[in-house]
């Protein structure tokens, strides 16, 4: 009896050894997995006692998986999250699973590689580089009223650490966006902030910033994209910044849309890079900022990836770091739509997010994420069509500011009623093979070519265009859509590969030629995502080469630029329209056909009541394709405000021979907030379009702040700023300052952009084999050391056991789950 | 069943997966190392049809990259074949030639990219005045000096810039030793034509 308990005494001492054992080669396996980068010795110090917080994703099964709000729960994993290594290099099957639960105890760090399949991690922003960045929410509120859409954007900005930080976020909104607010909330306190010039507006946010004040700051570095800074964000604080802006929505072929971007995708930068002293790199580089230190008042300096070129002066402002995929998702997304219709819906449709719908009547809805939160890595697109019949034909809507009545009309006028006599056409088709379109991208485009290669008359002429770092044709010259043509270019579109740069202006080059062909009409199909950050030398060569010929963009992916997309199917004079996945293509290339196939309405204008205009945007009203509304904003005289009461406009156009004209009341004043917004953002759109043809920039810059300024719109030139009057760090406290790193585009390809575009980064040259080799030699070196052990246990216990041990290994190879439920029988 | 054979049992168990994983692991490594060696022999059979005329030549049929130069070194000892794509994918299998770049031997600045611990673990041995030669499709031969060596950011890519100057420009990972891929330094090895 004894004897018995002294041996099974001495076996739990083996066992226990032997545990002990695994859990020190787990740890030591874990530390060597995340060796601390040589050359950032003093963040990570800084970082180790930093208690930051790793967001949780909520563990969940299957697809539909659920999403924890980053940092939900930072106190339950207070970790500083390094460089993450890929996850196949650490799924080492359920044993190490289960043993790194020990690791975990011990160390008190969470591995991210043990989230399984389906579960969703937000995690902090700490990229690759090991630069703390504060975490970022999105709560997006959305109010739509007929035609016009009110939306708040809030961001948070939470500081998880123990220092005091500034962060930094690029972020997309929609191109035709009227941003005139912006807020800065710090616990119950409320900031407003004021519009001021953008080097004005950087000087305050400057000096607030370095006095320690809480500050925000707002800038517009496209149409569509925009920095929010937010600077002595106290630690493990949070700051809300809420933005908000107005927007008209897109009416065409009888559907409402609304389109809200989440992430600005990683661009092509083309040109020689600029020499400057003063780089954002460097500056990103000088970690710790201390408050004497400042950032430059340069608009052009910006922290991103990319250096500024000739090209793209403000190339580091437009480019922020990309998380890899395989690393997590960041910045949280919530969306909430109020959807006010104006007339009965008869469906509304997310096309590339499940949504929960709350109907409040028969025109009213609410909607909202099925998911809760969304990773923001695409655009977020909903449509609602009015029951059949009620559609509006016309709309209009004033608002009074002083003394002024601004009026946004809408005429939709009625579909033609005879075919009109067929004239020859010739398309040309581009097709955008650069590596950011690499992934699904690709696949969307190279289906909607072949699809639309199929779809050409035969009587007409067609070529093919592909373009990345080069562009090619597919025949010398435009062929006859006979099925030979056809077959051979429907297989060299089949081939088609994406990779390598984006150098647009070469495939502009090929398909435009700057003619007028009074024979035929020759229309230009350009699929393409747009991820270039050039776009305003584009739009002027666009304009410049455009002849007589069409340009039709197609927005392909999950986040195509479109600012891009619409101002050059307007410069262009032709249409536009978005793909976001592979179901879409047919029904979105039917429609982009038939408005190829249909005779524009032209020579459109609009006769207001005598007296009661003085300005309508756009003043030379576009072509309009089938299915396309006339929308026009107009500022009233305030003398004939007044005696308006008696006019009608009248609408007339010319499609084919065919004269047109309508005639809409203006009489009445609906009251409705944001029209005289929406006017300044059409007048302001209007004057940078004079800016591309060459009007003078020093006076555009000129008109354009006096506009904005008046109408409290950020701008190019005019940006909003927030200061809280109290300083908040004490100046013995430095403040670190770091971009908020973004996601990778839904669908991309990490390597195929940064891995191969020229502007992205030097190629990498590095496998793990050293590491698989070390760690694999130290995990059969365990392995041996615990059977010995083992058997030495088994002499003492003088019994041959035999045992059969079932174990189901999964074992990660190169990404995939391979299971193998083999048996393993042992004699031991 | 009693606590001891448990205990026994979870004790194997947790042995036979430490020796999975080890040979796992080990397994991966060494065929990182076998896959770069073996694709090169397969590579170099493609670059003499290649030099007999034909275009684009797959080393292997499910293949989506082809040999588009040879680079041979004296001091130290390399023969290598360059294939067509810098991304991580080709690099398993030779040094990549960055797509957008001229081809080597063209003219211009030709960039290529590759592994600092199979292909190109020969650059930490590479010094200033070292001859690289290089052949091209056409078989003809272009000798480049080694002009310097840089230690740089993957954001520095100034050195990829074309300037019309006829130059390679070899690209890995920095330092040679770390354990792990992923760092943000690289190695550029710069050479002129001669």
């Amino acid at each position: 009896m004894n004897k018995r308990a002294a041996m099974l005494s001495g076996r739990a001492g083996w066992a226990s050894f032997g545990y002990a054992l695994i859990a020190a080669v787990i740890v030591f396996a874990i530390a060597i997995a995340n060796p601390l980068p040589a050359d950032d010795g003093a963040a990570e110090s800084q970082g180790a006692d930093s208690q930051g917080a790793d967001s949780q994703g909520a563990d969940s099964q299957g697809a539909d998986s659920q999403v924890a709000r980053s940092g939900a729960a930072p106190d339950l994993c207070a970790m500083q999250v390094r460089d993450f290594a890929r996850p196949e290099t650490h799924r080492c099957g359920d044993g190490e699973e289960t043993v790194a639960a020990v690791a975990l105890n011990a160390t008190g760090e969470m591995r991210p590689s043990q989230a399984t399949a389906g579960t969703l991690l937000f995690r902090s922003g700490s990229g690759r580089d090991g630069i703390p960045a504060p975490l970022l929410d999105t709560d997006v509120v959305i109010r739509v009223s007929g035609m016009v859409a009110r939306a708040q954007v809030r961001q948070t900005f939470r500081n998880p650490y123990n220092d005091w930080h500034e962060g930094i976020y690029v972020f997309p909104l929609p191109e035709n966006a009227a941003v005139d607010r912006l807020k800065m909330r710090i616990g119950e306190r409320v900031v407003e902030g004021a519009i001021r010039e953008r080097v004005q507006a950087k000087k305050e946010y400057e000096q607030a910033r370095q006095n320690g004040q809480r500050a925000a700051l707002l800038e517009q570095e496209r149409p569509n994209i925009f920095t929010s800074s937010v600077a002595n964000t106290g630690p493990r604080e949070d700051i809300v910044i809420e933005i908000e802006y107005q927007q008209a929505l897109r009416y065409d072929s009888g559907r409402f849309s609304l389109r809200f971007p989440m992430v600005v995708a990683p661009r092509y930068i083309p040109g020689n890079a600029l020499p400057s002293p003063s780089h954002a790199i460097d500056v990103a580089r000088a970690e710790l900022i201390h408050g004497e230190e400042g950032a430059s008042p340069d608009p052009t300096v910006g922290r991103g990836w990319a250096r500024n070129t000739n090209q793209v002066p403000d190339a580091s402002r437009i480019t922020p770091p990309v998380q890899r995929p395989e690393d997590g998702a960041l910045n949280p997304v919530s969306i909430r739509v109020e959807l006010d219709a104006g007339m009965p819906v008869a469906r509304v449709v997310s096309s590339y997010h499940a949504i929960n719908q709350r109907k409040v009547d028969e025109r009213s809805q609410v909607i909202e994420l099925r998911s809760g939160v969304t990773p923001a890595n695409r655009d977020f697109a909903l449509h609602w069509e009015p029951v059949k019949g009620t559609a509006p034909r016309t709309a209009w809507f004033t608002e009074k500011r002083g003394d002024a009545t601004y009026g946004l009309l809408m005429v939709m006028p009625p579909a033609a009623e005879k075919r009109v006599k067929r004239i020859p056409r010739e398309v040309i088709f581009v097709i955008d093979t650069s590596g950011s379109m690499s992934g699904t991208s690709i696949e969307q485009a190279r289906l909607a070519l072949q699809l639309a290669i199929e779809r050409i008359d035969r009587k007409d002429r067609f070529n093919v265009i592909e373009f990345n770092s080069n562009a090619r044709k597919l025949f010398p010259d435009a062929l006859p859509a006979d099925s030979d043509n056809r077959e051979v270019a429907r297989r060299w579109v089949g081939n088609l590969q994406a990779q390598g740069g984006t150098e647009m202006a070469r495939a502009l080059d090929l398909a435009l030629d700057g003619q007028t062909h009074p024979d035929r009409v020759r229309q230009v199909v350009f699929l393409t995502d747009a991820a270039v950050g050039n776009e305003e030398p584009l739009l002027a060569m666009l304009s410049e080469r455009l002849g007589d010929s069409r340009l039709f963009t197609v927005g392909i992916g999950s986040a195509p630029n479109g600012y891009f997309m619409t101002k050059a199917a307007q410069v262009g004079r032709g249409t536009f329209t978005y793909i976001g996945n592979v179901e879409e293509v047919q029904e979105k290339m039917g429609e982009l056909f038939g408005k190829l196939e249909s005779p524009v309405l032209k020579n459109l204008r609009i006769d207001w009541p005598r007296d009661a205009v003085v300005e309508t945007w756009p003043a030379r009203i576009p072509d309009l394709y089938v299915g396309e509304p006339i929308v026009v904003t107009a500022a009233l005289s305030p003398g004939a405000a007044g005696e308006r009461a008696r006019g009608d406009a009248r609408v007339s156009g010319l499609r084919g021979d065919e004269q047109w004209e309508s005639k809409v009341s203006v009489q009445r004043d609906t009251g409705s907030e944001g029209v005289a917004a929406l006017w300044a953002r059409d007048k302001i759109d209007a004057l940078m379009d004079a800016k591309l043809d060459g009007a003078d920039g020093e006076q555009t810059r000129e008109l354009v702040t006096a506009v904005a300024l008046e109408h409290r719109l950020v701008t190019k030139y005019t940006s909003l700023v927030a200061v809280d009057r109290t300083p908040a760090r004490p100046k013995s406290e430095g403040m670190r300052s770091s971009t908020i790193p973004t996601n990778l585009p839904a669908g991309w390809n990490y390597d195929a952009v940064f891995g191969s575009a020229i502007a992205g980064e030097l190629p990498q040259g590095a496998t793990d084999s050293r590491f698989n080799l070390l760690l694999g030699g130290v995990l059969l070196l365990a392995g041996l050391m615990l059977l010995a052990a083992q058997r030495s246990a088994g002499r003492m216990s003088a019994a041959r056991v035999r045992a059969q041990v079932r174990v189901g290994p999964v074992l990660a190879s190169r990404g995939r789950l391979v299971s193998t439920s083999s048996r393993w029988t042992l004699s031991l | 069943m009693d606590a001891f054979a448990l205990k026994r049992r979870a004790l194997t168990v947790a042995a036979v997966v430490l020796l999975v994983c080890g040979a796992w692991q080990t397994g991966q490594g060494a065929y990182i190392h076998v896959k770069a060696q073996l694709a090169q022999v397969l590579i170099q059979r493609a670059w003499h049809r290649t030099l007999a005329g034909e275009r684009e030549v797959r080393p292997w049929p499910w293949a989506d990259t082809w040999p588009v130069a040879r680079l041979v070194m004296a001091e130290p000892d390399v023969d290598v074949f360059v294939l067509a794509g810098a991304n991580g994918r080709t690099l398993a299998f030779g040094p990549g030639h960055r797509f957008g770049t001229p081809l080597p031997g063209e003219g211009g600045n030709s960039v290529v990219g590759g592994h600092r611990d199979t292909h190109l673990a020969f650059l930490r041995d590479v010094h200033t005045g070292a001859v690289a030669r290089v052949q091209r499709q056409d078989g003809a031969w272009t000798s480049y000096r080694v002009e310097g060596t840089r230690i740089l950011d993957k954001r520095d890519t100034w050195v990829m810039a074309n300037d019309g100057a006829s130059r390679l420009t070899l690209v890995t990972c920095y330092p040679f030793d770390a354990l792990r891929a992923g760092g943000p330094l690289r190695y550029v090895v710069l050479a002129s034509a001669l």
